[in-house]
């Protein structure tokens, strides 16, 4: 640590570590039974926040504490070891060390093998290891259980990578499951989510490995079962998008020599008819999307391969955990974030202005801080989040789910945040604009998607009027510039801006429409405040133009708030009017 | 040995939750990558604003070599970016393991940034049985900062359970304060106003959590505590509020419970009614202490209680007492292995649980209620409304119905 003030990067605390990658992987085999070697305090954290995001599972205990951590916790786990195989029956049990553990470094091994349960699985993610490692970890510890000598099935193959809180793995298992038996190959065993011990110790019979997930897990079992089973596997193609599916299937087709592709032609058909529905291209020409995808990889090449390729969405900003992604990335979207902290993203956001977000938990309040409307869930962590074998992101269905889920968040909500008042007025009366204000509502308009431009325009338009005739003036430039920065959804703002910044020096300022002889007086003891303000800083809003003070304090407070400020004091407003580039 | 923890959350989340609630004051969270994932995302629910946790990310060449560096550069970076008024160094597992010293690092920040108040406390397996104590415990750290102040004569200090009473305790405060008492609440949500709770004359405890805290008030301030019993339910709030008038002499308060008691009266006795000859049985699994405090009020309505207590302080063990004296409550305080043991043996129509403690009851469709979300239980209207309420809330014709389609189907 440098001790620069870049440092303090919390956003690595919402990333999962190699020990979250661990047990989501160990407890998604149903019949098997999880010990996570800790303290309680790590086991009811681990197991709450799974449950907030699968459906339901089991995870065990040894309850540490410190004396048992500092004298040794061997015999704590070999009792909760001999009790949940007496109580529960496993058909495998997987040990899981805890971070305290690890520090200690327990003989886990050695208690597993006196206790002598046939098929014990102990894992140790490492300390500082990230998500993916304890995946990885505990996928090539589940190998030590697989039958090396079980015939071949043929036509088969295991899907590597979905764990419990990987986002919408069972929808995109299922689809990919549907996929598959379309041309006549059938799933041998989903390592892990879902599958079975019995699945897992039988995935030696597949004729095929699959890696799902292949910028974020898996490969490395992969490799390994390769070596020591003589299974190939594919990781070159994401199933996210039509063609890359078609293409996925295609090489598993051509794989086991199936000559028979005609589902991938009938998905295909199919794609084409979605294609020309009149609410696909009409609305994705014209949209944008930022991907958050710090805990998926896999969906931020996927969907951002698709979504410019075949869908037209234009990817305004991509934040991904992996080096590689980053790098494939680039190559369909300019701003590309490595492990951004949520306050780069919010910047992002906002200079990117993207039509819809998908990302997690952080970057949908950070959406909703900024005004943004338009969000679709689509990776962890969650504070709860129910998911069902329906809208997979992967594969034909995903496609269609990915691109109806972005019409149907985007299109109608942009509408209705353009549209004013069910039953107010059409027409302000007859008002003249100056034209600079015409020639900047034009230039408004250019950056408005076409499906909504009239509508949108309509607004401004109107809304300018009413605020000229409340001053008694002509649509000023200065009230154009107001109307466009008060009245247009968040995401439009930036853009907009960029407008006013354009205007030479002679145009007229809002400095000057205060000073104009018609220009509303707003005395500074008018003013409400709703929190403490220093004296020396009400001095200070004599600078504001009058017409512009109520909104200057409203602005003020709610920038105070949101940086946790009680009172507005000299130092709070100038960091606010540095922020506004004042 | 139990094979899970029915408790409500590690006493880290608990603290951070509480800490989080109080404005002034930043938790800052020492510990591992897992540790603050989890506590961060954990907390995140009951958390008003605030969102993000600071946390120094304990690494492998911290666990070698020491963090003490990484941690107070990070308060350094609390303090530049938030000018809080206190920083609370929550002390994780991994660094009481290390033996970190953090009691060193803040005498050198103190050196360094002399405006700034750092406190800290320990909590993970510190306390592996009694979770909730992380509130209780990181109150206490807390009040070590405070200054002396002068004590208002004849006032007193109402002191609950988390953060969570933070600006919730209106439905005490405002009976002590029609009877003309000079209260000062604790916890509250703003730093200037908690430190305030040294300048009461007397403090009452409404909680079984706040032992820690009332036991430092007492050491470092010379305020004396008197715990009457949690003022719950109806005769449970009324015994509270004349506890206090006849230690304070105040008759009004006295008559203002009379009025209270006729209000409530009518509509208790109908809410009693409905729950006659249900035979309802509950079992109220550890939580954030509220197992009693809850069982308290069903116990009230005629409901056979059997509670797991999340711990055993003398405020519970006084509570206990009252609980099986005035309503014949079955207190569980042996150790079992793990839920579905005890629903075999006590069979109950409902039970209240912590979140991960219901797969354990959805199996079998038992109507559950997750008692983390039954919190700022206090006062007459609270049990009213809880009361009027219970059996829309538990939606026992759901769990009927699944029941039933389980019978069918198998599953």
């Amino acid at each position: 640590m440098t001790g620069n003030g870049k440092d303090f990067r919390m956003q690595e605390i919402h990333t999962p570590s190699a020990f979250e990658g661990a047990l989501w992987t160990t407890t998604g085999v149903r019949d098997a039974l999880t010990i996570f070697h800790a303290p309680p305090g790590c086991y009811i954290n681990q197991h709450v926040n799974m449950l907030i995001n699968d459906w339901t599972l089991e995870l065990y205990s040894t309850n540490l504490s410190y004396a048992n951590v500092m004298q040794g916790a061997e015999d704590k786990l070999e009792e909760v070891m001999q009790k949940v195989i007496t109580k529960k029956q496993p058909k495998a049990i997987f040990i899981v060390t805890a971070p305290s553990v690890e520090v200690t470094q327990d003989d886990v091994e050695g208690v597993a093998s006196k206790v002598g349960f046939k098929d014990t699985v102990v894992i140790r993610p490492p300390i500082g290891g990230i998500v993916s490692d304890g995946k990885d970890e505990a996928l090539l510890r589940m190998l030590d259980i697989m039958e090396s000598s079980v015939p071949k099935k043929e036509r088969t193959v295991n899907l590597l990578g979905p764990t419990n809180s990987t986002f919408n793995w069972m929808a995109d298992v299922c689809e990919l499951r549907r996929m598959l038996a379309g041309i006549g190959v059938t799933v041998n065993t989903v390592m892990t989510a879902g599958a079975t011990v019995d699945e897992i110790k039988r995935a030696p019979r597949a004729g095929l490995n699959l890696c799902m997930y292949p910028y974020d897990c898996g490969v490395k079992a992969a490799q390994e079962m390769e070596k020591r089973f003589g299974i190939p596997y594919h990781d070159e193609i994401v199933p996210i998008g039509f063609e890359n599916s078609a293409r996925w299937l295609e090489q598993v087709a051509a794989f086991f020599g199936i000559e028979d592709t005609s589902f991938v032609k009938e998905e295909m058909k199919s794609a084409l008819d979605f294609a020309r529905a009149n609410m696909f291209f009409t609305v994705t020409f014209e949209m944008t999307a930022a991907l958050s995808f710090d805990n998926n990889n896999t969906y931020a090449v996927g969907i951002s391969d698709f979504f410019k390729a075949e869908a037209g969405v234009g990817i305004v900003m991509c934040s991904v955990s992996s080096e590689v992604a980053a790098e494939r990335i680039k190559k369909t979207c300019n701003e590309v974030l490595l492990n951004p902290t949520i306050e780069e993203k919010r910047d992002m956001y906002v200079s990117s202005a993207p039509m819809a977000i998908f990302g997690n938990f952080y970057d949908k309040k950070v959406s909703m801080d900024e005004g943004f409307k338009n969000f679709i869930f689509a990776d962890i962590p969650t504070i709860g989040y129910l998911s069902t074998e329906n809208c997979p992101f992967m594969g034909f269905r995903g496609a269609k789910y990915l691109v109806q889920s972005l019409v149907n968040e985007v299109y109608m909500g942009i509408f209705l945040e353009t549209k004013g008042e069910m039953e107010g007025a059409i027409s302000g009366g007859v008002v003249p604009w100056e034209i600079e204000a015409e020639q900047a509502l034009m230039k408004i308009g250019e950056m408005i998607p076409h499906f909504v431009r009239a509508t949108a325009l309509k607004k401004l338009h109107l809304v300018s009027e009413q605020t000229a005739q409340e001053r008694g003036t002509n649509v000023t430039l200065a009230i154009m510039q107001q109307v466009a920065d008060k009245f247009t959804p968040t995401k439009f703002k930036a853009k907009f801006s960029a407008v006013f910044e354009d205007r030479g020096n002679g145009d007229e300022t809002p400095d000057e429409v205060a000073s104009s002889p018609d220009g509303e007086d707003v005395p500074i003891e008018s003013l409400t405040f709703t929190m403490p303000w220093e004296d020396e800083v009400k001095d200070m809003l004599e600078q504001i133009p009058a017409p512009f003070r109520k909104v200057a304090v409203s602005n003020t407070e709610a920038y105070a708030r949101k940086h946790s400020h009680n009172t507005v004091t000299v130092e709070v407003f100038e960091a606010f009017r540095e922020e506004l580039g004042m | 040995m139990p094979l899970k923890s029915y408790e409500h959350c590690c006493s880290t989340i608990q603290a951070l939750a509480s800490l989080g609630k109080i404005e002034g004051v930043i938790p800052l969270l020492h510990g591992p990558q897992p540790c603050l994932y989890q506590n961060q995302v954990g907390s995140m629910s009951c958390r008003p604003a605030q969102l993000l946790t600071a946390g120094t990310l304990i690494n492998k060449s911290n666990v070698i070599f020491g963090g003490e560096e990484s941690l107070k550069q990070q308060v350094r970076n609390i303090y530049a970016k938030y000018k809080p008024k206190a920083v609370v160094i929550i002390n994780t597992c991994v660094p009481q393991l290390i033996g970190e010293d953090i009691e060193g690092v803040i005498v050198e920040l103190a050196e360094e940034i002399p405006e700034l108040t750092v406190v800290t406390f320990k909590s993970g397996f510190n306390y592996p049985r009694s979770m909730p104590l992380g509130s209780d415990a990181s109150w206490a750290a807390l009040i070590d900062s405070f200054e002396v102040e002068p004590k208002v004569p004849g006032s007193i200090g109402i002191v609950g359970r988390t953060g969570q009473d933070a600006g919730n305790l209106a439905s005490i405060d405002i009976l002590l304060k029609k009877a003309g008492l000079k209260t000062f609440l604790f916890p509250v949500p703003h730093i200037d106003e908690l430190k305030k709770i040294v300048c009461a004359d007397t403090l009452y405890p409404i909680h079984i959590t706040p032992h820690l805290t009332c036991k430092r008030l007492k050491e470092r301030f010379g305020t004396e505590s008197h715990f009457i019993e949690i003022p719950v339910g109806i005769e449970g709030t009324s015994n509270f509020f004349r506890g206090v008038a006849d230690r304070e002499k105040n008759q009004k308060l006295h008559d203002l419970v009379d009025e209270e008691e006729k209000r409530v009266r009518p509509e208790f006795e109908k809410i009693k009614a409905t729950f006659q000859g249900r035979g309802m049985r509950m079992l109220l699994v550890t939580g954030p202490a509220n197992e009693v405090s809850i069982g308290k009020i069903m116990a009230e309505f005629g409901v056979e209680v059997f509670i797991v207590p999340c711990m055993k302080n003398a405020f519970y063990q006084q509570e206990k007492e009252i609980m099986q004296k005035r309503y014949g409550a079955t207190f569980i305080e042996d150790d079992f292995d793990t839920l579905e043991d005890l629903i075999e043996e006590i069979k109950p129509t409902v039970v209240s649980a912590e979140f991960q403690a219901q797969v354990e009851t959805v199996k079998t469709f038992i109507p559950t209620i997750i008692n983390m979300v039954y919190l700022c239980e206090y006062g007459y209207d609270y049990a009213l409304d809880l009361g009027a309420n219970f059996f829309k809330t538990i939606k026992q014709p759901v769990y009927e119905k699944w029941q039933s389609l389980m019978a069918q189907y198998g599953g």
